[in-house]
């Protein structure tokens, strides 16, 4: 699990455009949107779309959302369990 | 005259309720919904989600499909006047979308198949076939665009610039937004359910609605209401969602009572904005409940016809106007349970009675929100004298140009020397963190860039009201990208931070919420006249007392959408001001005299001689002419600056001012902040006197703008 919280701090990176962010900036467990980072709804959206396309795992509305968004442990999980859900 | 009041004297309207006023007050009447599973074209991978689809779109000369819906609304508005319109506003966020996403997609890159794309073909096209020779306007705000069109209309006539507008909205359904909004999960898959408990989103819709709007003194024959007042503001808050708690809608509601010279408690209806998204429905009930204490009857009657976008407001306003006539409220289609979150109760039923007045609310991204009054005719009303357009000090400049920002810019062009090309943005110093701008791509980072240098520049520091922002062609990054992503993925992907960002107003609310500039926020588009246009509405809708704004005019060259689009371009850049509507300043004057479309031809020249005053008062008052001719029709353009050295027999330097600002449509605002300079200095830099003397004599600088439109702006001496 580790090494896919790292890949994906790599692709929140890329896909939101976080130039002046590194990877050990993104919190594991503390909460996602909203931190010092500055992410908000449309970068949940935009994060939504890589994770669909990247990994065929779809969050369709906005109560999943909350809770998948949480925290990266929390959405590393979901993508995680969703995927295994669907390669079985 | 002693005073001018603006009357709806003729409505003409298209949606998926139908053609005409009779279709769509029988949908009305009947109060079910039109909302369709999408036919017009293939929904891919999810089962068609409901629109409001019209239906037998006829083809008109091979227009897109935006042209095609405003002729069908504006051709039932000719049909029952005698009237000539003298000017056209146009709200419209789609323009050619719907055919070029076509053509992009099939790989054309010829710049004829793109030559109606612009959001502001549509108006042009139109006033072409009307033969108007006055002010065509084009606002794009998103989905406040059509309520903005009709703001903007009521200040031409309040200013005497027009007698006759036609005003009204245009938008139609294409894969841009359809899968825009789906991406941004706004969608309701059950059809949009404005304020009901379950509501999940809007429905994306269609269509046209065109205003007769005369100016008159008291009501003529046949008037169904007056356009009693209109206001506007910005959030300033968010490139996507609205102000939680309102106080943005709230702002534009009140603007617009104001204005009207009313109070909330004489309104017998109020048409909400309502969308049937979670978030809009929640604020603007909030503002609702906050401008009454007990609110008349509401309702939303997107859930009938849809989101039609920058046609909405217009069909509104045409829904609101028939309410007065016919007196009618309609009913919330859509709404089951009304969301008790809301604490506002919509009329789930059209009902018959007497309405006099009404505001209606239409709210955008970007937060650009916009409302107006309609009243019934009454013969008695507050007449007011016509004002003249706003003159302006000023107090700031910028500029973006291959050269770099003003003091680079100027350093080339006192030596005479063209800056034409791409200004490297990166190599711009600006206190904004990166993570800040992280989203702004390069129209709205140059946009940004600008108004952050104008406010700068100002002695002292003054923070700006209002925004007026000019762009031919928009965000073409962010299109191009949402576009190639939707493409590339089958219609699979798309990026919802693209498409927020592809909207024509994207760069001016984006810099509204960084330099929180809470007043009218006004994107407009026209071709190569598109600064021209901003400081020109700037002029009719701001008055002495009234805070700072920037009026900014700027555009992106990108490699593979301004060689279809606008094949001249060879560079990109822009200019910017921060302007007081008081005028009379220690610095330079910058006045926006003259504003007129030109259908073709010569003929517009003896206007534009006549509202400058004469050629007496041109050489008294002039040291130099600065011209744009753009490269479009640039012979055209050089016949008209022809005719106007001969019948003004203008001796001093007249100065073609592409030739070192490069070609491209934000030109124009980048030869306006160097006309500014070269007033403050009082001379020309001599190797562009062209031998004669290039010191202006304590005379200020005629700024011309020729070709498909004919633009004069004074930049006075102080």
């Amino acid at each position: 699990m580790e090494g896919f919280i790292a890949e994906l701090k790599d692709k929140i990176i890329e896909t939101l455009g976080l130039t002046d962010v590194r990877p050990e900036d993104i919190p594991v467990d503390g909460q996602l949107i909203g931190s010092e980072l500055g992410l908000d709804s449309i970068d949940v959206l935009e994060l939504v779309m890589m994770i669909e396309k990247d990994y065929g795992v779809k969050i369709e509305n906005r109560e999943v959302g909350v809770k998948v968004f949480a925290s990266l442990r929390a959405l590393a999980a979901y993508i995680d369990a969703n995927r295994r859900e669907k390669d079985r | 005259m002693n005073g001018v009041r603006a009357f709806v004297c003729g409505t003409g309207i298209v949606s998926a309720a139908g053609e005409g006023v009779e279709a769509t007050w029988g949908a009305l009447r009947r109060g079910t919904s039109r909302l369709t599973p999408l036919a017009l074209f293939p929904a891919a991978h999810t089962p068609p989600l409901p629109v409001g689809e019209v239906r037998d779109v006829p083809e008109v000369d091979g227009l897109p499909r935006t042209h095609a819906l405003a002729w069908m609304a504006v051709r039932q508005v000719l049909a029952a006047t005698t009237l000539t319109p003298d000017a056209l506003v146009l709200g419209s966020t789609t323009g050619g979308m719907p055919t070029t996403e076509r053509l992009l997609e099939a790989g054309e890159r010829r710049p004829e198949a793109y030559r109606h794309h612009a959001v502001g073909s549509v108006a042009a096209w139109l006033a072409r076939r009307l033969s108007c020779r006055g002010p065509v306007i084009t606002v794009s705000t998103a989905c406040s665009s059509g309520t903005a069109a009709l703001k903007i209309a009521l200040e031409l006539i309040r200013c005497g610039q027009a007698r006759v507008v036609l005003a009204g909205g245009a938008d139609a359904l294409c894969r841009m937004t359809y899968y825009g909004f789906h991406a941004l999960q706004l969608i309701d898959p059950a059809g949009a359910r404005p304020l009901d408990r379950d509501r999940r989103g809007l429905s994306v819709a269609e269509g046209a609605a065109f205003v007769l709007l005369v100016a008159a003194e008291s009501p003529p024959v046949g008037a169904l209401a007056e356009l009693a007042g209109a206001g506007w503001s910005c959030d300033a808050y968010h490139p996507a969602a609205p102000r939680p708690d309102g106080t943005g809608a709230l702002a534009a509601m009140r603007a617009a009572l104001a204005d009207a010279g009313m109070t909330p408690a004489a309104l017998d209806y109020i048409n909400l904005h309502g969308t049937g998204t979670p978030d809009n429905d929640l604020a603007e009930a909030r503002a609702v409940r906050a401008l009454c204490g007990d609110p008349p009857p509401v309702s939303s009657v997107k859930g009938l016809f849809g989101h039609t976008l920058g046609a909405s407001g217009a069909i509104e306003a045409v829904v609101s106007a028939l309410g007065i006539h016919r007196g009618f409220i309609p009913g919330n289609c859509g709404c089951r349970i009304p969301d008790p979150a809301l604490g506002l109760l919509p009329e789930l039923a059209g009902q018959s009675r007497p309405v006099r007045s009404v505001l209606s609310n239409s709210f955008g991204f970007g937060g650009n929100n916009a409302s107006l009054v309609l009243t019934a005719p009454l013969s008695a009303g507050p007449a007011r004298p016509p004002r003249p357009l706003a003159r302006f000090s000023v107090l700031g400049t910028a500029c973006l140009t291959g050269a770099g920002p003003l003091e680079e810019t100027l350093a080339r062009y006192w030596r005479g020397e063209p800056f034409s090309g791409r200004p490297d943005l990166a190599a711009v110093r600006t206190e904004i963190p990166a993570g800040q701008i992280r989203r702004l791509k390069r129209l709205s980072r140059m946009v940004l860039l600008l108004a952050l240098a104008a406010r700068q520049a100002a002695r002292p520091p003054a923070a700006p009201g209002g925004i007026f922002f000019g762009t031919a062609w928009g965000s073409l990054t962010e299109t191009h990208d949402f576009l190639k992503k939707l493409f590339d993925s089958g219609e699979r992907f798309t990026s919802p931070t693209d498409f927020v960002g592809s909207v024509h107003n994207a760069p001016a609310s984006q810099a509204a919420i960084f330099l929180e500039a809470t007043g009218a926020n006004v994107t407009v588009s026209g071709g190569d006249h598109s600064f021209e246009q901003a400081l020109y509405t700037a002029g009719l809708v701001l008055r002495a007392g009234d805070p700072p704004a920037l009026v900014i005019g700027a555009e992106e060259d990108h490699d593979v959408l301004s060689p279809c689009f606008d094949a001249a371009a060879t560079a990109d850049g822009g200019g910017a001001f921060l302007l007081d509507p008081r005028g009379g300043g220690t610095g330079p004057d910058l006045v926006p005299v003259h504003f007129a479309f030109n259908p073709g031809g010569d003929d517009g020249l003896p206007a534009l001689i006549e509202s400058l005053g004469g050629a007496a008062r041109i050489a008294e008052r002039f040291g130099a002419v600065f011209v744009g001719l753009p490269a479009g029709d640039r012979s055209g353009g050089e016949a008209q600056l022809e005719r106007f050295r001969r019948e003004t027999a203008f001796s001093s330097p007249v100065v073609d001012t592409r030739r070192f600002t490069g070609e491209f449509a934000g030109a124009s605002a980048v030869a306006a902040v160097l006309a500014v300079e070269t007033v403050r200095r009082g001379a020309l830099p001599p190797a562009l006197a062209g031998g004669e003397d290039p010191r202006l004599g304590g005379r200020g600088i005629l700024l011309l703008g020729l070709g498909e439109f004919i633009t004069a702006i004074e930049v006075s001496a102080p």
